[in-house]
């Protein structure tokens, strides 16, 4: 956050997440020190663990840009590096982690070596990178701009146009997740010849099991959130997702998750909220402000309680697995359930909706929240294009109203805390009015 | 409630009203807040006090709202300028469904029903939708701000403006009047543009009920045009349309003092007294 005066503390953070920090670290230090081995290092687009998996048994070490751009944004260096990007000539409505990453590649190359002030201790010149196709264009093209300054290989991983109704259709589900197998065939050729030696498929699977652990213990924790009160706000979601979205081959990441589940569980049996009292239950869509999390600590003063939020980040939910699929089969149906899981389960009612709106909508319900606040970016158009439409179904269906906040992840500038904060009383009526509506309509909430 | 009497302050970008309330309307005053007279808050209060003839003391609850209302050191409580803007609107016009205001730095919509806040949107984020934008076009065509709305309604071939940015807006209006296009309809074109920014934004809620347009602008019969024939539909306009926040700030006083003794609890009244108020 830009301005570092002191908030008050209202929200009852998990202790839990104290691992997380030192995880964290450890990260981005073994990538510097991967680099100065000279073991392979890549920079990484968040793949949805696919390709992270692979990379991992290939003996490659990830660091991610994505997520450097929330450090660099909460540690307010994010304004320095897209200054330089900006300066290079790139356009400034690129999304906010792009024109971090691209400044600070463009401030390393410039110094012919990592910037001394680059929080975490940065990342180094990778041998490689790797983009994705999922989410947005910006995802592959922006490492592909990078080689400007970086002349190594990029690929990218493809994936087929997800979150659409049509994937209920069982026969364009499996040719998807066909197509998305002979990507990772491609991609695990691509490292064999680039590093010159032969993947392990059984490192493979144990990392992969381990992954399967993580992501049931990580979903069952977001359901013991729906208890009155919740007993873990979404800041603490945000700071647990890092393991959970970049390290499940760990056993670091599962032995965190189980402390976690432990301290979130205590919590709820013995009727503890992160937020007291819990006047409001809100949900939160979708990338937060990295720079201002503290404001959140505002909201909670006014009894404002984060029960859950942002579903790209979230792990998938349970699925049952289909006997004979081969290792990379099982890998990237996680990946693609991911996305499509919750529009599986609309069929149902026969009324799915496009992915995200989908999330909400089943959330809205069985978090039974009072309001929905949008962020809007205005770099983003990934996260942002439909969250007019979640809000007017959540409204009109649901009776659950929303307040949208203009911002950027990385760029503080663009955002208004005062200006929320104002609002937020005006929005307490609306949900007091909404209460009273959905109880005369019947809803169970 | 007799003899019992309630203040209400909206302290806006550019104008200070207050109300003083006590069955029925008491005190009005409209009195400018900005630059040179930001901290003349009080003095506003006092004219209102003298019309009411009451001493400051015999003030039973004073509301604050606006965009100053944080730094009013006077008054028992804050409430957002949106609560207000609904309850003084419904006083009024007890079948309001949406409201439009249009003030110096700010436009938002309200949706209410059952005397609640529903919805709401708002653009604070550019002059331009606002009425600072129309007071920074006034100066650069030498025209009183009170003269836009009768000016426009001469207007036979109104302008297009294509710029949505106070800046680069100006800049079009005096290439037009350069090209010879009289002010009249460059003025139109103007309200047009702003009148078609409220719609969209207002159109986000679902407009539904009586329309009433409130805030400074409302003051611009060229504006009220424009925003009819944007709806479809008459808008509704207070007669003195600066005046219903600090109306709601009054009467949403009144009613926690009604509350509090509904309820048999003493409501919490500050030691306060008339002193300047930090609008900065
Ligand atoms: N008599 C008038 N005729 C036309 N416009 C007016 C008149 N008085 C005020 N305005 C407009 O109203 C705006 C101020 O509105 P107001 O609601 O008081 O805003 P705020 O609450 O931010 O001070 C001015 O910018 C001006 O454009
Ligand atoms: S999804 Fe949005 S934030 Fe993420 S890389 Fe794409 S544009 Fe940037």
């Amino acid at each position: 956050m830009a301005d570092k005066e002191k908030t008050k503390k209202f929200i009852n953070r998990l202790k839990s997440r104290n691992i997380v920090r030192p995880m964290v670290n450890k990260m981005y230090a073994e990538g510097v020190t991967a680099a100065n081995e000279g073991r392979p290092l890549a920079w990484s687009m968040v793949n949805w663990w696919e390709g992270d998996i692979v990379m991992r048994a290939m003996g490659v070490t990830p660091v991610y840009p994505e997520n450097y751009g929330t450090v660099c944004a909460s540690t307010g260096m994010a304004q320095k590096y897209q200054a330089i990007c900006d300066a290079e000539g790139f356009p400034t409505h690129l999304c906010g982690y792009s024109r971090n990453h691209i400044g600070y590649a463009a401030e390393m190359k410039k110094l012919g070596k990592i910037p001394p002030d680059a929080p975490l201790g940065g990342m180094a010149e990778p041998t490689f990178m790797l983009g994705s196709g999922i989410a947005c264009d910006t995802r592959f093209k922006w490492f592909q701009a990078l080689r400007q300054y970086y002349d190594v290989p990029v690929w990218t991983i493809d994936t087929p146009s997800y979150d659409h109704t049509e994937d209920i259709d069982s026969d364009i589900h499996e040719h998807n997740i066909r197509h998305k197998v002979k990507e990772l065939e491609r991609f695990i050729e691509f490292l064999e010849n680039l590093l010159g030696k032969k993947i392990d498929m059984d490192l493979v699977e144990d990392y992969l099991e381990n992954q399967e652990k993580v992501f049931q213990l990580w979903w069952e924790i977001n359901e013991l959130r729906k208890a009155k009160p919740c007993p873990m706000h979404s800041r603490d979601f945000w700071t647990l997702m890092v393991p959970g979205y970049y390290m499940t081959y760990d056993k670091d990441a599962l032995n965190l998750y189980h402390q976690v589940y432990e301290e979130v569980k205590a919590r709820t049996d013995a009727g503890i909220g992160a937020v007291t009292p819990e006047k409001y239950r809100l949900m939160f869509a979708e990338l937060p402000p990295w720079h201002s999390l503290d404001f959140f600590e505002k909201l909670a003063e006014r009894g404002w309680n984060f029960v859950v939020e942002s579903q790209g980040y979230h792990p998938p939910e349970p699925m049952s697995l289909k006997t004979g699929d081969s290792v990379l089969e099982r890998l990237t149906r996680w990946t693609y359930w991911v996305n499509v899981g919750h529009i599986r389960k609309a069929k149902e009612k026969n009324y799915p909706l496009f992915g995200p709106v989908q999330y909400y909508y089943n959330w809205a319900r069985e978090y039974q929240v009072d309001g929905f606040i949008t962020h809007s970016l205005l770099s983003c158009r990934t996260a942002t294009f439909w969250l007019p439409h979640a809000a007017n179904i959540l409204k009109e269906e649901l009776l659950v109203p929303s307040m949208n906040m203009e911002g950027d992840i990385v760029d503080f500038t663009v955002f208004d805390p005062d200006l929320v904060l104002k609002n937020a009383e005006a929005f307490e009526e609306s949900m007091d009015y909404h209460r009273g509506e959905r109880k005369r309509k019947g809803l169970e909430w | 409630m007799k003899g019992k009497y309630f203040a209400g302050i909206d302290i806006g970008s550019t104008m200070t009203k207050v109300i003083i309330y006590s069955e029925g309307i008491r005190g009005q005053v409209i009195g400018p807040t900005g630059p040179e007279h930001r901290h003349l808050a009080n003095i506003v209060m006092e004219d209102a006090l003298a019309q009411a003839r009451i001493p400051f003391e015999a003030v039973d609850y004073v509301v604050a709202t606006g965009y100053g209302r944080i730094n009013v050191p006077f008054a028992d409580k804050q409430i957002t300028e949106i609560s207000c803007h609904a309850r003084g609107v419904l006083h009024f016009f007890p079948n309001a469904g949406t409201v439009i205001d249009i003030g110096g730095q700010d436009a938002k919509g309200i949706k209410i029903a059952n005397n609640r806040v529903v919805d709401f949107v708002m653009n604070d984020k550019c002059a331009a939708g606002t009425g600072r934008f129309l007071e920074v076009i006034a100066e650069t065509l030498g025209v009183n701000i009170k003269d836009m709305g009768p000016l426009s309604l001469k207007a036979r071939n109104k302008v297009k403006i294509s710029s949505i940015c106070t800046i680069f807006a100006e800049q079009e209006v005096v290439s037009q009047l350069s090209e010879g296009i009289p002010v009249e309809d460059i003025i139109a074109g103007l309200h047009e543009a702003i009148a078609g920014r409220a719609f969209r934004m207002a159109s986000k809620l679902k407009i539904e009920g009586d329309v009433v347009f409130t805030g400074g602008v409302a003051k611009n019969t060229g504006m009220v045009k424009a925003l009819e024939s944007h709806l479809g539909r008459p808008v509704y306009i207070c007669r003195e349309p600066l005046i219903t926040g600090a109306m709601g700030a009054a009467l949403l006083g009144k009613e926690l003092v009604e509350k509090a003794m509904e309820s048999g609890k003493a409501i919490k009244i500050k030691e306060r007294k008339l002193t300047t108020a930090r609008v900065f």
